[in-house]
């Protein structure tokens, strides 16, 4: 692979996800409609609400400061960046001696941490309510993150997410494995608490006492809002994509031929559109957990993944 | 051959382990009970699975036991009692659910050093899953002490014996059928006595929480 058609590649990948993030969400959102007995919004409605937010003019409060005005931007910037890093369609990759799985992580916390910050910059009740609460759900699934990718990284021998996936796919019987498999619920449970997805927080919820994310944003609109919207959305791809690729390498292009990039694009959409079911049907059936068990769910994610690390580091 | 062995019965080993998680974490009779069912499920496709790589044909007759007795019969029989003692209120355990999932992976830890002599003595493919299986018994027993409900601690005790009965099947391939029979009696009989002492319990405090007995000395 030469430089030059590598950093084609990132480049293009990040466009996909760019592209595809909101449509994942409306594919969510449409598939939680269907399966309780609703017509739903068509799969395609985020991008008009996107479009619909950029032409609208923003308010901001009297009481923000430039830090408001400075979150949106930094918050879709981290995320975007991220994109660049991530095994979407092909390995090796080309940025992988830039950043690895804990760049992706810090990366992805740095939004969060912005986010909260201008939730609490207008000095509203609510948007301060929702930042403690993000606060108190990120230290807690961190941990949960970062050991279960170490115990991927731990497999693989390297914290490069493009290697990891050259070795899953080198070692197809790993994906069973029961290090790899603890690792996968403990990362599914806490793509769940760090996008907002039911148990832990209501994405379908606008003004309830319980919000954590919504709570946050709820001061911007505009153009803001739909960079943080956007944000989100590609916050959930991400996060899929790591389940999907780092886990489930199958399908992902080693050559940079048309046809095995063709193959590997569709494979990917495919793999996502499986874990937007999944989510769909889990939202379907659980309800929201009461906000003090929050910290029990994601104590759960903890131990599955120490015990990930623990069975990977032993059959090393 | 050896090494999907290995690996399918790593699978199953730790299926039984987290089922067992599921027993600290869920609150509520119910979901203990099935926590308990799919335990003994996944400990028999274990002990199956087992029987068909090892070639140990008596070990299907010890899955089929296991999975219609645990698997089926017992958390029937659990869900019958339950609903006969009636919604109870939630008796909250002697340790929160965090600190208890906390030190439920401490205890897996211990297992792993506990185990270690052990796992590295034996010959057989089925040895990693073995510090998996003292760690039920580690976190059964947990659950035994830390819990105050007395229904959580009967499917504790059942948990426990699943615990033993996967470190038999790992360990060394299954104890003869005779004796595992003979256990199997035991813990029958073990559950029945239980489920009496469980009734007595409730009639005399309208209530499943072991605490209460203190009120016996008195």
């Amino acid at each position: 692979m030469t430089a030059a058609s590598g950093h084609v590649l990132a480049a293009a990948q990040a466009l996909l996800c760019l592209a595809v993030a909101p449509g994942l969400i409306g594919l969510i959102r449409w598939l939680k409609a269907r399966m309780q007995n609703r017509r739903g919004s068509p799969v395609w409605q985020p991008y008009l609400d996107l479009r619909k937010l950029l032409a609208k003019e923003t308010v901001v409060s009297v009481n923000a400061s430039w830090l408001f005005r400075l979150a949106p931007y930094v918050v879709f910037t981290s995320t975007a960046a991220v994109t660049f890093l991530l095994p979407v369609l092909a390995v090796p990759l080309p940025l992988d001696p830039v950043g690895d799985l804990l760049v992706v992580v810090y990366l992805l916390l740095l939004g969060t941490f912005f986010l909260a910050l201008a939730g609490l910059d207008p000095g509203s009740a609510f948007g301060g309510m929702g930042a403690s609460r993000e606060m108190t759900v990120a230290a807690l699934a961190e941990p949960s993150i970062a050991v279960a990718m170490f115990a991927l990284a731990l497999g693989a021998g390297s914290t490069n997410l493009g290697e990891i996936v050259a070795r899953a796919m080198a070692r197809p019987a790993d994906a069973v494995s029961p290090g790899y498999l603890l690792a996968f619920t403990a990362l599914f449970i806490v793509t769940l608490a760090e996008t907002g997805r039911l148990p832990v927080d209501n994405p379908a919820t606008h003004l309830e006492l319980t919000m954590i994310h919504e709570a946050m944003v709820l001061e911007y609109s505009g153009r803001y809002l739909a960079l943080i919207e956007w944000a989100a959305a590609l916050k959930l791809l991400v996060f899929f994509t790591l389940l999907a690729n780092l886990f489930v390498p199958w399908g992902v292009a080693t050559t940079l031929g048309p046809g095995a990039l063709l193959l590997a694009a569709v494979t990917y959409v495919a793999k996502l559109a499986v874990l937007a079911a999944a989510v769909a049907v889990f939202e379907t059936r659980v309800a929201k957990l009461r906000l003090f068990r929050v910290p029990e769910l994601l104590s759960v994610s903890f131990v599955l993944a120490l015990l990930a690390i623990t069975a990977s580091f032993l059959s090393r | 051959m050896n090494d999907a062995f290995a690996q399918l019965a790593m699978l199953g080993s730790s299926l039984v382990l987290i089922t067992s998680f599921l027993l600290l974490w869920r609150r509520g009779t119910p979901a203990h009970v099935s926590a308990l069912a799919i335990q003994s499920i996944a400990l028999g496709a274990t002990a199956g699975l087992v029987g068909y790589f090892a070639d140990k044909h008596e070990l299907y007759l010890v899955a089929v036991l296991l999975i219609a007795l645990k698997g089926v019969g017992i958390p029937v029989l659990l869900h019958r009692m339950a609903r006969r003692l009636g919604p109870a209120r939630h008796v909250p355990p002697y340790v929160n659910t965090a600190t208890s999932l906390l030190a439920g992976a401490l205890l897996v830890l211990l297992a792993y050093v506990v185990m270690r002599p052990l796992v590295e003595a034996s010959p057989l493919p089925t040895r990693a899953g073995m510090p998996l299986a003292m760690g039920v018994v580690f976190v059964s027993l947990f659950v035994i002490v830390s819990r105050r409900h007395a229904l959580a601690q009967v499917i504790g005790f059942l948990m426990l014996e699943n615990g033993i009965a996967l470190l038999a099947v790992l360990g060394t391939y299954g104890i003869p059928l005779i004796v595992e029979i003979g256990v199997f009696l035991d813990a029958m009989m073990g559950f029945l006595v239980m489920q009496i002492v469980v009734y007595h319990i409730h009639q005399t405090f309208q209530s499943l929480d072991v605490e209460q007995l203190n009120r016996l000395r008195r």
